[in-house]
């Protein structure tokens, strides 16, 4: 009968997947047709390709007409359509149960989903360039004479153009050369102009290099003469109120005043971006292209693809030395950083922008592997418990003959009922996480866009997968005991069994609660211990103005704001607090970084400083404005080598050309201070009487009538300043914000660490739910032959209460080696002491005491006589 | 009812059967709708068609002899039933009338991008 021609044989597999869908009676036809087919195209195309067409038709008879009738009361459909019946009775039932399940899962669920929209987002920063694997930053660390290294993120002016064009491999290049801190006047008009910080100016290459979304104009010709600019749509929208604004102009008030023509509209830079700009205009300090001394570009090229970077990087160290000019800049190590790992991994002096931090990202995973497992944990528990309750059932089904097949599917399909339910509150709720927290984020985020559907769908899958072992788990316990002992709710020796299993998942999940809190309380102590630190200065009342370069006679508005009953003290620097940028090499023959600030006498008095040895500066001396004469921290004093005895003694500072020894002053010791944030120690710094750069203005205020004096400083400021906006901070709270990362992990972590303990006593009542349950006879008989309430309590809370300390004993430990490694991170931090462990220890067992231990006294108390009766 | 209406490719393939006749099969329909349209349509939606057209009463089948190139499978022949020829007519009666109704000036009017 077989007269099939051998050698040409069509997938087999889409014949049985035909043959599963297919309607008998049709089936001959369709095979007949499908294959007559198969053979004609075999003669003109491969096997492969005849093959997928082969499978192209067969699922195109997915249709309607020819799949198998499923009529409305064939046996499948009653039979699921009985196991919904049975899975929603069973809901309703046991309806907290339920709603514990619902609730715990759809909890762990949902965090988990946000925090990995979080890491994405960590991770996915600057990857949106088209070839941002071929992107790298140039960076020189500075290397000072005693061989200490001080990372730097920027690079002279002259390395760009160098690089592009000595070696091959680089493509493009570009200079970045961003405010600085300070901010430009940009205005269509007189009228209409505002303070903008946002401007870079760029090589022409810049978009060579990097890929923003252009709106409107040409990239190639957007920058390629000097009196062109690049803005962002919402600055488009800011100053002309519509996008397409190519041909428009701009003019930048502060450094040409010149009118700028607008050649292209970008669309707002992206998030993930490590650097931000609203306007980009060409560099025009041409006279620069050789220099090979000053730092203060901001320096990325492209690679081809095919170069290798490491080798690239290698070339770089003995040429950059051939360059240099400067002896001292020969022992600087230039390197380079891929563009995509800046983000998180990148923590160096004069970043662009506050980047992330790679810890973070790991101990946030953590977190929500942890939750996940927890609440999944949790659910296997809870539906193990309540399997039992179920066990009569399941005997009566096999009576009346259902076999292990058909108590699978029951199982699966209550338990896909429940995870799909929990899945949709999942992201029901993670969105509105996403609506609370975007703050934390910095950014709208939402699981539905485009970018996160991947998240959601290996999620799904992860969850339904979860939902297909527990279902068959379910069904193949329950269906393993003999009929005659399940249909009278007895286990056999596998109960036993049972317990253990359950014991141990609950050891897991108080593992995991207890390291968490041990997490939490370290982070919390250390937040605590960074603001109750000895700053060295006083930030309280402090108010700096930035901008103040704007104004127009500056020592008349301080002698004038310092008439304000409420204004204590006024001065001037060129950096603040966090913002402490300027350095300086000092010392001679051995030099080292001095950091420094630009400043006046009343520096001292306004932040509060100590001043330990010597004397202020004094505004009636000349020769202490001239740049020889510094106040240093302690530190700085160690570094200059000196003891406090040697204030004002002249010493070395530096070589100029020719040889000659410039002389300088210590004129007084201040007691070492933070200017940045505790995870940094404290370096030396000196202050000089001087006004060059000078952009801040601090004003300490008595602390009555703030809002009062405030407004009377504004308007005094608009009197000086020709009616633009003044923009302040108070100190105070620009020093919370140098931890703001931090903040942001004790909140995150303070959630997490809550919904977790949570779980977990959902996981403890449940399970101690049964236990009583099924010792409801032992209590009675124990009550009426006279055992106290408290002793009843006890016999039933004990295993529990070993329990907690078995799992804290497993987890603190790990917790304690994490979270010192952690602490390691700061240079100022506190210790774990043992009343941290005692905690943890207290809430574990608080949690205990608050499920079974209310759960047994309960059971206690009640009559024995239900349970001698009822009990099994 | 929807017994009485022909689609668009249910009337394509229902002519088809008409010139095919008497061999008229799944396959063979499907390569003269490619042939002579140039429209390029899965076996599954001639089969889908087929089935409809014969739901409606337009068609009916038998299946042939079973051949060698076929694996051992008969295949099924369609013919078109009384009441296809009628709704084939019908059709195309309503088409054409509707074409003569068309006045002259209108088919001038659109010369259909040809220069005179």
């Amino acid at each position: 009968m077989e007269r099939r021609t051998k050698e040409y044989q069509p997938p087999k597999w889409a014949n049985r997947f035909l043959g599963w869908f297919c309607r008998e009676e049709l089936l001959e036809e369709v095979k007949g047709d499908l294959l007559e087919n198969y053979l004609l195209e075999r003669k003109t195309k491969s096997e492969w390709r005849a093959g997928v067409s082969y499978w192209f038709h067969v699922l195109h008879f997915l249709r309607p007409f020819a799949l198998k009738r499923k009529t409305q009361d064939s046996n499948f459909n009653i039979m699921y359509k009985s196991y919904f019946k049975f899975a929603w009775r069973n809901m309703q039932k046991h309806r907290m149960n339920t709603l514990m399940n619902l609730l715990s899962l759809s909890v762990g669920i949902a965090c988990f989903i946000f925090i990995s929209i979080y890491i994405n987002k960590e991770l996915s920063y600057d990857k949106f360039h088209r070839e941002a694997d071929s992107i790298q930053r140039v960076v020189i660390d500075f290397v000072d004479d005693q061989g200490v290294r001080i990372p730097d993120a920027t690079t002279p002016p002259a390395l760009s153009l160098a690089l592009e064009k000595d070696f091959p491999e680089v493509e493009a290049s570009t200079r970045l050369f961003p405010a600085w801190g300070s901010k430009f006047l940009i205005g269509t008009s007189d009228q209409q102009r505002f303070y903008e910080k946002g401007l870079i100016r760029v090589d022409s290459t810049f978009f060579d290099v990097f890929d923003f979304p252009v709106l409107h104009g040409n990239l190639d010709e957007a920058l390629n003469a000097p009196d062109k600019i690049v803005i962002t749509k919402s600055m488009a929208l800011k100053y002309f109120s519509k996008v397409d604004v190519v041909g428009e102009t701009l003019t930048v008030y502060s450094f040409d005043n010149k009118p700028h023509l607008v050649s292209a509209v970008l669309e707002d830079i992206p998030d993930n971006s490590h650097f931000d700009f609203d306007f980009l205009t060409p560099l025009t300090f041409y006279w620069i292209n050789k220099n090979w001394g000053w730092f203060n570009f901001y320096t990325y090229i492209r690679l081809s693809p095919e170069s290798n970077s490491n080798e690239f990087e290698n070339k770089l160290q003995p040429y950059y030395e051939t360059k240099v000019t400067n002896p001292n800049d020969k022992n600087n190590i230039i390197y380079t950083q891929p563009i995509t790992t800046i983000h998180l991994r990148s923590n160096l002096k004069f970043e662009l922008g506050a980047n992330g931090n790679m810890s973070n990202v790991y101990i946030f995973s953590a977190l929500g592997v942890f939750l996940l497992i927890v609440s999944c944990l949790n659910y296997l528990n809870l539906s193990i418990a309540h399997s039992f309750k179920r066990l009569k059932e399941v005997g009566v089904r096999k009576v009346y003959g259902a076999n292990k097949r058909l108590l699978i599917r029951q199982f699966l399909v209550e338990s896909f009922l429940i995870l799909i339910v929990s899945l949709i509150l999942a992201v029901l709720f993670s969105e509105l996480l996403f609506l609370n927290f975007d703050e934390l984020l910095g950014s709208k985020i939402s699981l539905l866009d485009a970018d996160n559907l991947s998240i959601l769908l290996t999620l799904s899958l992860g969850v339904l997968a979860f939902g297909l072992f527990l279902g068959l788990y379910q069904a193949l316990f329950l269906s393993s005991h003999k009929v005659s002992n399940a249909v009278r709710g007895i286990f056999g020796s596998t109960g036993k069994k049972k317990y253990r299993l359950q014991r141990g998942l609950l050891i897991i999940q108080f593992t995991i609660s207890s390291f968490m809190i041990l997490g939490v309380l370290v982070v919390q102590r250390q937040l605590n211990f960074i603001q109750d630190q000895n700053l060295g200065l006083d930030v309280n009342q402090v108010l700096v103005i930035e901008n103040i370069s704007s104004v127009n006679n500056l020592d008349l508005f301080k002698s004038q704001l310092l008439n304000i009953p409420a204004v204590e003290s006024v001065t001037s620097s060129n950096g603040m607090i966090g913002d402490f940028y300027s350095t300086t090499s000092l010392g001679y023959p051995n030099s080292f970084v001095m950091n420094f600030v630009n400043t006046d006498p009343e520096f001292i008095e306004t932040l509060g400083l100590e001043l330990i040895s010597g004397r202020n500066f004094n505004s009636a001396l000349e020769v202490d404005k001239q740049g020889l004469q510094m106040i240093v921290n302690e530190q700085g004093l160690e570094s200059l080598g000196l003891e406090l005895g040697d204030v004002g003694r002249l010493l070395p500072l530096d070589k100029q050309k020719g040889d000659s020894i410039v002389y300088g002053t210590v004129l007084g010791v201040v007691k070492d201070f933070h200017f940045r944030s505790f995870k940094n120690e404290i370096k030396p710094m000196a202050l000089f009487y001087n006004d060059d750069g000078v952009n801040f203005l601090s004003v300490k205020l008595a602390t009555d009538g703030l809002s009062e004096s405030l407004e009377k400083i504004e308007s005094k400021w608009k009197e000086f300043s020709n009616g633009t906006s003044m923009d302040y901070a108070f100190l105070d709270q620009t020093f919370q914000t140098l931890h703001i990362e931090e903040q942001k992990l004790k909140q995150v972590l303070l959630y997490v660490t809550v919904l977790a303990i949570f779980v977990a006593m959902m996981g403890m009542l449940a399970i101690s739910n049964i236990t009583i349950q099924n010792r409801k006879k032992e209590i009675s008989i124990r009550k009426v032959l006279g055992a106290s309430l408290s002793h009843i309590s006890f016999s039933l809370t004990k295993r529990f209460v070993l329990l907690v300390i078995v799992a804290n004993i497993i987890g603190i430990p790990i917790a304690y080696r994490v979270m010192t490694r952690w602490l390691e991170g700061f240079a100022y931090r506190t210790s774990i002491d043992l009343s941290t462990v005692l905690i943890v220890f207290g809430i574990g067992l608080l949690s205990v005491i608050l499920t079974a231990g209310l759960r047994a006294s309960n059971a206690g108390r009640k009559n024995p006589i239900h349970g001698l009766r009822t009990g099994g | 009812m929807k017994g009485t209406q022909l689609g668009e490719f249910e009337e394509l393939v229902l002519l088809i059967i008409g010139v095919l006749y008497p061999e008229a099969y799944g396959l063979n329909i499907r390569q003269e709708i490619i042939t002579q349209t140039g429209r390029k349509v899965a076996i599954g939606a001639v089969h889908s068609a087929l089935s409809r057209l014969q739901d409606k009463g337009f068609v009916k089948s038998e299946l042939a002899d079973a051949t060698h190139e076929r694996g051992g499978r008969r295949k099924r022949l369609f013919q078109i039933t009384a009441s296809g020829k009628r709704a084939m007519e019908k059709n195309h009666e309503l088409r054409n009338s509707l074409f003569n109704q068309i006045s002259d000036l209108a088919l001038k009017g659109l010369n259909f991008g040809e220069t005179n």
